[in-house]
């Protein structure tokens, strides 16, 4: 029997006796709780999506307050004017 | 289209339910192979468990392009989890007896356990990947083009990685 021959059969009468390994009882369960536990998004995710879904109510927000400061900037700056401007008669 | 596609093709359609069946379906060779390669049964289901998390994340997240098949995608994620964990984890105790499934034989279990120390043994000199590349021809009966499938390598890399182990192993008996 060559050398060669007795490392094959070696790993084939070990292959023969570790066939028989399965998972411990509740393997299966235990890989179900892990992928929930992962697919559970935590609080900060939560957050975190729901701020992003507000995001562009956030920006119109913010860019009807620039028009509407700079209308009233504009208001303010015509009622100065016009006084400056005025003589007061007595 | 066997029990397994269909099994993936119901996650992919939302079904989280049908992940469990991958489970049933596959777990035993999974773990077998993780053991094999990791040389104890307790680290191998730890490795089996995160490779099936990240194949559901990839399946629900549609990465999974489907090129190989299920099982050979399977055995690449468990066969990478068990290399980088080979080389970076300290071997953790075995399972206590109270955690072996009831409906296995107590003789077989035993037998198995002792195979496994013993192979465990005798290839702790090798690096993971040339283990690995030596349990899947000589163990799991993969041919060298399906090993490079699953190791994501060249066959080439696949043939010198199988002839630096038995070199490796051929010179530890020659010094024992």
């Amino acid at each position: 029997m060559s050398e060669q021959e007795d490392f094959e059969q070696r790993l084939s009468r070990l292959a023969g006796a570790t066939d028989a390994l399965r998972p411990s009882a509740g393997f299966s369960a235990r890989v179900m709780l892990a992928i929930d536990a992962q697919a559970a998004p935590t609080f900060f995710e939560t957050t975190w999506l729901s701020a992003r879904r507000l995001l562009p109510v956030a920006a119109i927000a913010a860019a009807m307050a620039v028009v509407w400061a700079v209308q009233v900037d504009g208001a303010v700056d015509d009622t100065l004017a016009a006084s400056y401007a005025s003589v007061e008669l007595e | 289209m066997d029990i397994l596609e269909k099994a993936v093709d119901r996650v992919l359609g939302g079904d989280r339910s049908a992940f469990q069946q991958i489970v049933d379906l596959t777990s035993q060779k999974l773990v077998r192979l993780g053991a094999r390669i990791m040389g104890n049964q307790a680290d191998a289901e730890d490795v089996v468990q995160e490779a099936y998390v990240k194949a559901y994340r990839a399946l629900t997240a549609g990465e999974f392009d489907r090129r190989s098949s299920t099982n050979t995608w399977l055995y690449r994620i468990v066969v990478n989890g068990a290399i980088d964990a080979k080389r970076s984890r300290t071997r953790r105790a075995e399972a206590s007896d109270e955690q072996i499934d009831p409906g296995w034989d107590g003789a077989a279990r035993a037998e198995a356990r002792l195979a496994l120390a013993e192979l465990d043994d005798w290839l702790r000199a090798l690096p993971a990947d040339q283990r690995a590349a030596l349990v899947l021809q000589s163990m799991e009966g993969l041919n060298n083009s399906e090993i490079a499938q699953v190791m994501g390598v060249s066959e080439g890399a696949v043939e010198q990685r199988l002839v630096r182990a038995r070199a490796t192993l051929r010179q530890k008996r020659e010094q024992s």
